[in-house]
């Protein structure tokens, strides 16, 4: 208890010294007159007892320092007189001072924010859910099948209810076992009109999620009656019900349900808070999946998330699950199951990304404080004297290197702070760059179908831990870069550095290894950026020059929303038909069609497998090819070419002979030793077959950097195979002379012209669509080149410090050398041999570096080796140039020196 | 300062002896409390009169004294330290541990004789 009062006193004393100062002031002279009065009653002199009086006390200062030991923190006084110490020194040179601030702002806000990405992706949990680490899904692993080879690609095969109740009743390692899909749908009788995300979900996921609503209640677990309710997001609520208090108890009309076209009137039930975004952000409701009626409807699926039983391992629980899995699946796909963690799958994709742009980010970090380390040992060099002086009145050395650790602080805070301003630019931009994709939708009515070409980029902020870790960074950045001179001071030798000049008074020879040592580290570091930069950069341009195989000059692409109820496949198909005739006799449109997928729409439909003999048994196959359900002109007005046999044309169409088209892939895997020409084949258990009258040229499908996969092409008015063939509705490309702005107004007009109901929207240029889909690896190559090229900058700097130091110091012996006949290219060659030494260390250091860094980063490169040699080379050019500048300007300036104004100066 | 033998021997007694100063003569100035020890000791300790001054802040930031401004016989300013409630007690039971450490180091010091 004393103790603790004790503290608080001692904390007190501290914020309070200036009072208890001038109390003990007071007290001390009082005590001295009270001895001087004794003395001078036993006959002393005025003088002899003011003097005894101090010596009897045991002189005053000593006194005041014991008292301020024992009343306050010891520490804590030093750290304050260091502080202001360290303040007043640094205002006094502004320009370093500026510059180190800067360069540490730099580093600490750029690594900041990147950690903020990378924490938010990788490692913070799902924000919708207590424990999310439990949650877990079920996907489906196939081998690749591509002749080109590759990874295993994942599916999202859905499961029934029915097989999810199967799984609930014997999957012991599960539970909340629930099926999740997110659709596009047409939302009718709401204040904006529009395709809308829905998540389509088993009554168990919101029980698995622990979701609370914010406003009524949550779907009702009955099948029936929940299929008939909708539960509103927040932003849901907000953007179609314009957050209207007493929505719940209204109604709303749902078009499409997953291929079912059926107006289905869903009576809104509750609001969830903003916080709960599942599956997606841009989900605007949930509901229950309409119970099968019949044997012809399909059976609705879903993704399959569960949460692993408490104290239950994922080992233990995927080897239970195995079996039963298998058993469920015996009729479906051949492909394997696996269970896998949902924020797994989540941020798979990025995880290698994000973990080469953290460490890029901190060797970033390294090179600012290696940088502002540089600056202080130069500042602490030029100020040895000043040290010295200190030295010789009592400071100790560790109170000397305390000072230099304190002002490293010092700077690391304020940099810090200039870091926050950094970190919040660098993240908007960041947001800028990786949403690249719905900014660009031109229609901008609700949601692209792109959504967030990130994960959980819209959680990614500067919280409470981000600026815990910027804190911790910055103090720690500024006790690193003080570091070097701490360890200066505490070797100052206060005789020697009193009396040396020159040279020697700047700290001599081992100081300046260090310096040089540093600019090594610094310039290998930036030559790691740089040549990570370069193959990131050179693999998006490897990217972006691949022969896609399809035009993007002039092609707009853009859908049509249709009242689902009102529009069946077949009249959705003249529908199609008609628009593209009309837009056809738009001014400037040269050709016009549709299709159920445009390149890079992530969307697969296998059509059962293309086949050459009948059987109405057949297994579906998930990699039967990726069916194209197109009209007449789609491949002329995407530019496809026809390489062998014929496109479709006015032979083709309803009641018709049925004729398809495959691609190369498809021919070579499935013919590779005959003419595909001529060839009938039959899809999936359709028993009707199919004449192949072309082959089409591959294109890049799925992404610029996946190989072409095979693919085959038909009319869909050819085939009612009593599943729709537009699930999301027809995309729509058309080729015109116009921009895809100006021909906005004329789309809506027409679209609206056909039907006062249909909604136009995702209008977009095809360019934007495949530029969109390199959105990462464009990210990717920015942030890394943005840091490579202030690394460099940086590096270059601290060469460039380094070098005017050297010539500055030598300036003496340079004076000397000329004096005695050398020539100033003599001179400049000295300085030049310094610095290229310098130079070439690091470079060679900085080539290992790279290395290291390349081979962890080669998953994220395309059509360039990571130990590509010409990379390495332009990064040793591209950095040598940079440093010519650095070490020119000092060794100019050496050139310049004047033999007899130098040696006065000694 | 040297002679460590000699700080270490002053370290924490002097809170002890300051506070049995207070005790039997009442509240002190400074000056008079370290007349007080010279006089007690009887040469036999040698005490810088600043020494006083932390270990006056000490015991007054344990709340066992309290200082106060007061006035000397002769009409000089001086602060005044007297003993808290608190403090007696502090006086009580240290004096006990003290009795007890010394016992034991006599103790210890008769077995190794």
């Amino acid at each position: 208890m004393a103790r603790l009062r004790a503290l608080v006193s001692r904390l007190r004393a501290f914020a309070r010294r200036d009072r208890e100062e001038a109390a003990l002031t007071r007290e001390l002279a009082a005590h001295l007159q009270l001895i001087e009065d004794d003395l001078i009653r036993r006959g002393q002199t005025r003088e002899d007892a003011a003097r005894a009086a101090r010596v009897a006390i045991g002189g005053v200062d000593q006194v005041r320092e014991a008292h301020r030991d024992a009343r306050s923190i010891g520490w804590l006084e030093d750290l304050r007189v260091d502080v202001v110490y360290g303040v007043r020194s640094f205002s006094k040179s502004r320009g370093l001072t500026l510059a180190a601030v800067a360069t540490l702002a730099l580093g600490i806000g750029a690594t900041s924010a990147i950690f903020s990405v990378v924490y938010t992706v990788l490692l913070k949990p799902l924000p919708y859910a207590h424990d999310a680490n439990s949650l877990v899904r079920l996907v489906a692993i196939m081998p690749s099948t591509n002749p080109a080879g590759g990874p295993p690609r994942r599916l999202d095969l859905g499961f029934s209810a029915d097989e999810a109740r199967t799984l609930r009743a014997s999957a012991r390692s599960l539970t909340g076992v629930s099926t999740v899909a997110s659709s596009l749908l047409t939302l009718r009788g709401v204040d904006a009109a529009g395709h809308v995300t829905i998540g389509i979900v088993s009554p168990e996921v919101l029980g698995l999620l622990g979701a609370r609503p914010a406003l009524g209640r949550l779907l009702s677990s009955d099948p029936d009656q929940g299929a008939h309710e909708i539960l509103l997001s927040h932003a849901g609520w907000l953007r179609y019900f314009g957050a209207d208090p007493a929505v719940v108890g209204r109604t709303v009309t749902l078009d499409t349900v997953l291929g079912r076209r059926v107006g289905r009137d869903l009576a809104v039930v509750g609001v969830m808070p903003p916080a709960f975004t599942f599956p997606r952000v841009e989900t605007s409701g949930w509901t229950l999946p309409l119970p099968p009626t019949g044997a012809t409807t399909g059976v609705f699926r879903g993704r399959l998330l569960a949460r692993l039983a408490p104290g239950v391992s994922l080992e233990a629980a995927r080897a239970e699950l195995t079996p039963i899995v298998r058993d469920l699946r015996q009729h479906g796909p051949e492909v394997t199951y696996e269970l896998v963690r949902e924020q797994d799958e989540l941020v798979g994709p990025v995880r290698p990304a994000m973990l080469v742009v953290g460490a890029t980010v901190a060797v970033l970090l390294l090179i600012a404080c290696l940088n502002v380390t540089n600056l202080l040992l130069a500042r602490a060099l030029s100020r040895a004297r000043e040290l010295a002086v200190r030295a010789a009145l009592g400071a100790s050395r560790s109170r000397l290197a305390r000072q230099a650790l304190t002002d490293g602080a010092l700077l690391g805070l304020v940099g810090g702070a200039g870091g926050l301003a950094v970190a919040a630019a660098a993240l908007a931009l960041f947001r800028i760059l990786a949403t690249a994709l719905p900014r660009l939708d031109l229609t901008s009515s609700g949601p692209g179908w792109g959504g967030a070409s990130f994960p959980r980029l819209e959680e990614i902020a500067l919280d409470g831990t981000v600026l815990t870790f910027m804190a911790t960074l910055a103090i720690g950045a500024g006790l690193v870069v003080g570091l070097a001179s701490a360890i200066r001071a505490s070797r100052t030798d206060p005789f020697g550095a009193m009396r040396a000049t020159g040279t020697a008074a700047r700290g001599g020879a081992g100081a300046s290894s260090a310096r040089r040592l540093l600019v090594v580290a610094q310039v290998a570091s930036a030559m790691t950026l740089l040549v990570g930069a370069l193959l990131l950069s050179r693999s998006l341009q490897h990217l972006l020059s691949t022969d896609t195989g399809y035009q993007t000059d002039g092609v707009t692409t853009f859908q049509v929303a249709l009242p689902a109820a009102t529009y069946p496949d077949a009249r959705l198909l003249t529908f199609a038909d008609i628009l593209i005739s009309r837009l056809r006799s738009l001014p400037g449109v040269q050709s016009a069609a549709y299709a159920n997928q445009v390149p890079m729409v992530q969307l697969r439909d296998t059509a059962g497998g293309l086949w050459t003999t009948p059987d109405p048994t057949r297994k579906p196959q998930p990699d039967g090819g990726d069916a194209r359900y197109v009209s007449r002109d789609y491949l002329p007005t995407l530019g496809i070419r026809v390489i062998a046999g014929r496109d479709f044309d006015e032979r083709d169409g309803p009641g018709q002979p049925r004729v398809l088209l495959v691609n190369q892939a498809l021919a070579r895997r499935q013919f590779p030793d005959r003419d595909p020409l001529g060839v009938q084949v039959f899809l999936g258990r359709d028993t009707e077959p199919w004449t192949i009258v072309g082959v089409v040229a591959d294109v890049r499908q799925f992404g610029l950097d996946a190989a072409p996969e095979p693919q085959f092409f038909i009319d869909g008015r050819q085939w009612s195979r009593g599943m729709p063939i537009f699930p999301a509705g027809p995309y729509f490309v058309m080729k015109a002379t116009r921009p895809t702005a100006s021909l906005v107004a004329d789309l809506r007009a027409l679209v609206q012209d056909l039907d006062p109901e249909a909604a136009l929207f995702n209008v977009m240029p095809m360019a934007t669509i495949v530029a969109s889909s390199v959105a990462r690896p464009r990210l990717y190559a920015s942030l890394v080149g943005a840091f490579a090229v202030v690394g460099a900058v940086l590096a270059a700097i601290g060469l460039y410090g380094v070098l005017a130091f050297l010539v500055q110091e030598r300036t003496p012996e340079i004076g000397v050398r000329m004096a005695l006949g050398a020539s100033r290219a003599d001179v400049v060659r000295m300085v030049a041999r310094q610095g290229g030494g310098l130079v070439g260390a690091g470079l060679l250091l900085g080539v290992v570096g790279a290395v290291v860094l390349a081979r962890a980063a080669a998953g994220l490169l395309y059509g360039i080796r990571p130990l590509d040699p010409a990379t390495y080379v332009i990064a040793v050019v591209a950095f040598a140039a940079v440093a010519a500048v650095a070490i020119v300007v000092p060794a100019r300036r050496a050139s310049r020196v004047d033999p007899l104004t130098s040696l006065r100066c000694e | 300062m040297s002679g460590g033998d000699r700080i270490a021997l002053l370290q924490g007694t002097l809170d002890l002896i300051v506070l049995r100063a207070l005790d039997t003569m009442g509240p002190l100035h400074a000056y008079a409390l370290a007349a007080r020890l010279a006089q007690v000791a009887d040469a036999q300790l040698t005490l810088n009169q600043g020494t006083l001054y932390p270990a006056l802040v000490r015991l007054e930031q344990k709340g066992w004294i309290a200082g106060r401004w007061g006035t000397t016989e002769h009409g000089r300013e001086a602060r005044y330290y007297a003993l808290t409630a608190a403090g007696r007690r502090a006086l009580k039971g240290e004096t006990a541990r003290w009795r007890r450490l010394a016992g034991l180091v006599e103790r210890l010091l008769g077995d190794e004789a």
